[in-house]
């Protein structure tokens, strides 16, 4: 099998989320091109149609998980030999995502997580009901780009505001790219309380988390 | 059937597991088996099945899922697991009807049947977030909607000048102000006596509902009280509070559940599935006397497509036909209120869920995110189409569904806005401006050459 078959193969594996497969290929890969390759060659082109499947309706979250778990095995397997390379993947930028205080639904917030990494960002999932100060701690300690804050009910949506409001108090406002989204906000409620942007969907919270930052670093 | 005080035990003594171990390992995959296994498929061109072997293949299988996944709690990381024999026992001693309301505005609600040919129990009104100076005068008029039994009464995130936040006690608050203003509407309307059965959309918490629940601020345990799940049959200790509260009190508890069509129950066929077995959680855990789902589009929310109609459908017809409880839906419009497209889409939801044996609700404008979104007039149409549409078939409500989406499938993802309370409505008369009633007019019109009759 060619070099391109091997990835071609491995790129399959990861989109039908067969985590066993995509090991042995990313060893069989191994044996023939660096570390980087496999992932830039075969592992994010796989990811990126697993996300262009999941935006048309194809695929469904099952299936965009499993691919996910696929690509995070490949990954555990090619972290070393990267650190052993001197290499490491390019990151577009870095992202602390969370849903917010007293709100523990995390559907959708996974798949903006899993989007995000697959689009190339560095993602720091904070996980479900997290007051804003933990936003604001965790987006200083890894110099995070981009706070991201999921809420899904009318009662919680507030503590996006609060966010916002920690960032003013603590001087960092203009530090971070803030990103809102969730089954009850829209754009009126982003602009309300001062946001950067508003996702309707997953897709569209990437789309606008790329813009963004492109526009901040004066792309 | 298994006591409450059993669930409670099992919530703490039963198999120790990670959230998103029983996503992965459990409900993913084994509601992927069941698809295939009972063969279930969907079938764009039938969004309203009647098809009654589909119909109990899903419940078989919405059984089979159930009995593997039990449910999940999120506070103890444990899950609650049930043998297939108790579900069945379960199933077979749930309540068939449950009585809201006192005096003359008291009213049953009773299971139906696909193809029934009686009047679907008409619950009007939303959980839309509503301003606190209109509120009273909406649920107003609900009240006054004459064929309308029970009424959901308004989400109101505000008390004063202060918003209301989750957990915080402006939430205990608002609360207590929206109980209150919700009977002293019922009262305006000369329906002191009609149940409110939304429970209280303004508060998310436990603690919240419970406070509100007080008889000194109007409520009674002839209203019906809903308790939540988490995406996918999940609950917490809030939730499970406030079982606990309202059974000792003697209330109709409801399930309710939004299951995510796209998420963890995968396409429209998984999602019918797991949308069935939410009614074995709800009869077990939630000590449920009645059901109401809201199932979900993942991406757009919009209930109206062709992939909803049909699991929002079969899930009824798979829980009228096997169960039998009182079921209703809610679902909700892309297009916002006082336009066209959201009578045709509120139509095609009420067909497809009236003629699968389920009660009606309000389809709600704008997928509920605007502000005084929802109107009076929505309820009316709500009800006006389920006593004129009595006796509608699945075969003829599939029929008409499909005219109807030929007109606005593809507004669906540019959908108009419409208008707002304040700005089609005179607000000290709750009566519709000359504009608003010229759409309906039109809509109604129009609906009715498709052979939809409204009464």
């Amino acid at each position: 099998m060619s070099t391109d078959e091997t990835l071609k193969e491995l790129g399959e594996a990861i989109v039908h989320g067969d985590k066993e497969r995509s090991s042995r290929l990313v060893e069989k890969a191994l044996g023939k091109v660096d570390p980087l390759a496999v992932i830039q060659r075969g592992m994010m082109p796989a990811m990126e149609k697993v996300g262009d499947r999941f935006s048309s309706g194809e695929i469904f979250l099952p299936e965009m998980l499993m691919a996910t778990e696929a690509w995070n095995e490949a990954m555990r397997l090619l972290k070393p030999k990267l650190l052993e390379a001197g290499e490491s993947v390019a990151k577009i930028g870095t992202v602390v995502i969370g849903t917010v205080q007293s709100d523990v639904h995390e559907i959708g917030k996974n798949i903006v997580v899993t989007l995000l990494n697959t689009a190339g960002f560095e993602v720091h999932d904070l996980g479900v009901d997290i007051p804003a100060s933990k936003f604001i701690g965790k987006a200083e300690e890894v110099n995070a780009d981009i706070i991201a804050a999921s809420a899904i009910m009318t009662t919680t949506m507030t503590y996006q505001r609060d966010i916002l409001d920690h960032l003013i108090a603590s001087g960092l406002r203009d530090k971070y790219i803030v990103l809102v989204g969730g089954g009850v906000v829209n754009q009126k409620w982003a602009d309300e309380i001062g946001a950067d942007g508003y996702g309707e969907t997953a897709v569209e919270g990437v789309r606008l988390a790329k813009e963004l930052l492109t526009r901040k670093r004066g792309g | 059937m298994v006591s409450f005080c059993e669930i409670l035990e099992r919530a703490t003594r039963g198999p120790i597991m990670s959230s998103r171990d029983f996503d992965m390992k459990v409900l993913i995959p084994k509601a992927r088996e069941l698809v295939e296994k009972y063969k279930i498929r969907y079938d764009p061109e039938t969004p309203c099945p009647s098809d009654d072997d589909l119909a109990d293949r899903i419940y078989q299988a919405a059984l089979d899922l159930y009995a593997d996944t039990g449910t999940y709690v999120i506070d103890t990381e444990r899950v609650i697991q049930f043998s297939r024999r108790e579900i069945e026992e379960a199933v077979y001693e749930a309540p068939r009807e449950a009585y809201f309301g006192e005096g003359p505005d008291r009213c049953v609600f009773r299971g139906r049947k696909p193809d029934d040919s009686e009047i679907p129990h008409c619950h009007v009104g939303s959980g839309t977030d509503t301003t606190e100076g209109v509120a009273l005068k909406m649920v107003e008029a609900y009240g006054r909607i004459s064929k309308a039994k029970t009424v959901s009464i308004p989400s109101v995130t505000a008390f004063g000048h202060l918003k209301s936040a989750a957990g915080s006690p402006v939430e205990t608050l608002a609360g207590i102000s929206m109980m209150r203003i919700g009977r002293e509407g019922l009262r305006r309307a000369g329906r002191p006596g009609m149940g409110i059965i939304n429970h209280m959309s303004s508060c998310a918490q436990g603690i919240s509902t419970i406070a509100a629940s007080n008889p000194e601020f109007g409520a009674r345990p002839s209203d019906g009280w809903l308790v939540a799940p988490q995406a996918e049959l999940k609950i917490d200790y809030s939730s499970l509070n406030q079982v606990a509260y309202l059974s000792s009190w003697g209330a109709n508890i409801g399930q309710e559940a939004g299951p995510i069509m796209g998420g963890y129950a995968g396409g429209p066929e998984g999602t019918a599935v797991v949308t069935t077995a939410y009614c074995f959680h709800g009869i077990l855990v939630a000590r449920a006397t009645y059901h109401l789902t809201y199932p979900v589009h993942i991406t757009h929310v919009a209930s109206t497509t062709p992939e909803m109609l049909y699991v929002v459908s079969t899930s009824g017809q798979a829980v009228s036909r096997n169960v039998g409880v009182p079921y209703y839906a809610l679902g909700y419009a892309a297009a916002g209120s006082a336009t066209k497209q959201y009578f045709y889409e509120a139509a095609a939801y009420l067909l497809a869920i009236q003629s699968s044996g389920m009660g009606i609700e309000d389809v709600h404008p704008n997928k509920a995110v605007v502000t005084n979104g929802a109107l009076p007039i929505d309820s009316e149409f709500t009800c006006s189409l389920g006593h004129g549409m009595a006796g509608i078939t699945r075969k003829e409500a599939n029929q008409i569904i499909k005219r109807l989406m030929e007109s606005y499938f593809d507004g669906i993802k540019s959908p108009p806005m419409g208008r707002t309370l304040n700005e089609c409505y005179d607000i000290r008369t709750m009566r519709p401006d000359e504009e608003l009633r010229r759409t309906y007019d039109e809509a109604v019109r129009e609906l009715g050459k498709l052979g939809i009759r409204f009464k």
